[in-house]
């Protein structure tokens, strides 16, 4: 799941994860993130901390709350090191700051499906059907 | 009489109907044209979101030409408007070798030449001004010199869009007439300038120093107070030597003010000794500026010349004074004991600055609890004795 307002972020690692063979969904405010991710379904969340309805770090505390552990990378316009602090308390994978490198984060992002075990990428992500 | 007053109705209604349908019939066309240029710009960012994935390497591994995984860019493409969108929205989200890939593109169909030759036009003015926007945000080294150029064009927005534009790129040797432009601009273009200038960092610092030192006993001082602010605000070490000396040097009040301002925000302890013989000043502006710069450096060195301004004859200057000491470590404990003196106005200073920081509302809590301090209760009974007094 990708979940940014900016529709030219999710369009552009839509396009970068999807090249990478990964299914992506997208969500576009804070509540929709939150109800997309509240079941648990998703392999990794991308997760924008400045959303309309609900901030990224919410919606993590709603999920912990609902025992949702989805792996999420928190991606922040906002340099602030509280929201960082913060998020990685709350068990975020990574933090990434925008502007981003879409090849960096997409390699970040493949890099959570490698096991302990194998280092190379398992890019078979769970189906979303 | 009656013709003339029926023509005059008739052409009202006439122009009212002609306007009313107008607007109806312009509003849904812009609509339409928006949506579609929203539409266009979407495709657009799918089509270089490709090229950006498919460039891990930045500009050297940009493909040449269409491959079977990237949809070609045309001509007509790159001439839309929406085109020129999609890169500069794209060029707000990455960074690095991403950023130099959307320049190859850029570059490659003209992009800039072409924003280049609407800014060089004398007309419209609203192409001119968008072209400079377009200018700025992409950022790209080859429109440098015509950002240079067009610093003192005519239009204010346009003057602000190139230096921006030049901040962008980080063009080191924009430092120089962006800084001269201070004394000839309006305080608002001015101000604009002062943010990007700032965006440089230490950069800018030698050059806006060389600028103060030339022109702080002009008459016209806008600009090197202008110049002294972004100093402040840049807060590099480096110039509090040459800031204590311009401090000394400047006969303008203003200047002076500026000054003090911007060592408060450098605040290395070696400007202290320039900073404490400026609070002994005979102007009251310069006495309370120092005061707040001394509170910004917060160095408990000066605690005890802060406590003995505490009685200064201008309210300003106390009231400086006791905030300042608020945000030393250990400047609190020098406002409780001066709310045992026996100068009036220190002791309501301190009150004041005591109870801005949340003095009272703990010093309250504490005497319900049971555990209020010496210094809780004297500030408690210096209120309720201001209250009764009142």
């Amino acid at each position: 799941l990708v979940a940014d307002d900016e529709e030219t972020v999710t369009a552009i690692l839509t396009i970068a994860l999807e090249t990478s063979g990964l299914e992506v969904e997208v969500a576009h405010s804070g509540p929709d993130a939150y109800e997309r991710g509240r079941d648990g379904q998703f392999d990794i969340i991308v997760l924008d901390q400045l959303m309309p309805g609900m901030l990224g770090i919410e919606i993590i505390q709603k999920w912990r709350a609902d025992g949702v552990d989805t792996p999420v990378i928190m991606v922040s316009g906002v340099d602030d090191d509280r929201v960082v602090i913060h998020s990685l308390e709350l068990g975020v994978l990574d933090f990434v700051r925008k502007p981003f490198r879409i090849t960096e984060l997409t390699a970040r992002i493949l890099r959570s499906f490698q096991t302990p075990e194998d280092n190379r990428p398992a890019l078979v992500p769970k189906t979303n059907q | 009489m009656q013709g003339a007053v029926f023509v005059s109705v008739a052409a009202v209604f006439v122009i009212d109907v002609v306007l009313m349908v107008s607007i109806l019939t312009w509003k849904p066309i812009h609509r339409r044209r928006a949506a579609s240029l929203q539409v266009r710009r979407d495709t657009y960012i799918a089509i270089l979101s490709r090229y950006l994935a498919a460039s891990p390497r930045g500009k050297h591994s940009v493909p040449a030409g269409p491959s079977h995984r990237l949809e070609p860019i045309t001509e007509r493409m790159a001439a839309d408007q929406a085109f020129l969108d999609a890169i500069i929205d794209l060029r707000n989200i990455v960074t690095g070798p991403e950023v130099e890939v959307l320049g190859v593109i850029a570059t490659r169909f003209g992009l800039v030449e072409r924003q280049t030759k609407a800014l060089q036009r004398r007309y419209p003015i609203g192409r001119r001004l968008r072209a400079s926007v377009a200018l700025a945000e992409m950022g790209d080294e080859s429109s440098a010199q015509t950002l240079l150029t067009y610093l003192d064009d005519r239009e204010p927005e346009i003057r602000i869009q190139c230096a921006r534009g030049l901040g962008r790129m980080n063009y080191l040797a924009a430092i120089e007439p962006i800084t001269a432009r201070f004394d000839k601009e309006d305080p608002w273009v001015s101000a604009r300038f002062a943010d990007t200038l700032v965006g440089f960092g230490s950069d800018a610092t030698a050059p806006l120093l060389a600028y103060v030192r030339a022109n702080h006993a002009s008459e016209d001082t806008d600009g090197v107070v202008q110049a002294l602010t972004v100093l402040g605000t840049i807060g590099d070490h480096y110039s509090g030597p040459a800031l204590t000396s311009i401090l000394e040097d400047a006969q303008d009040i203003e200047v002076k003010l500026a000054a003090v301002h911007a060592l408060g925000r450098i605040g290395v302890p070696l400007v202290l000794g320039s900073l404490l013989d400026v609070f002994d000043s005979e102007d009251w502006r310069l006495r309370a500026k120092t005061a707040t710069a001394l509170g910004d450096i917060g160095d408990q060195t000066v605690i005890p010349d802060l406590s003995n301004r505490l009685g200064d004859s201008n309210w300003w200057v106390r009231r400086n004074t006791a905030a300042a000491l608020a945000r030393i470590p250990g400047g609190t404990d020098a406002l409780y004991e001066a709310l045992d003196s026996n100068d009036k106005f220190a002791r309501d200073a301190a009150a004041e600055a005591l109870f801005d920081a949340g003095g009272v509302g703990k010093a309250i809590r504490h005497e319900a609890l049971g555990t209020a301090s010496q210094a809780d209760l004297r500030l408690l009974g210096h209120m309720r004795d201001e209250a009764l007094t009142a």
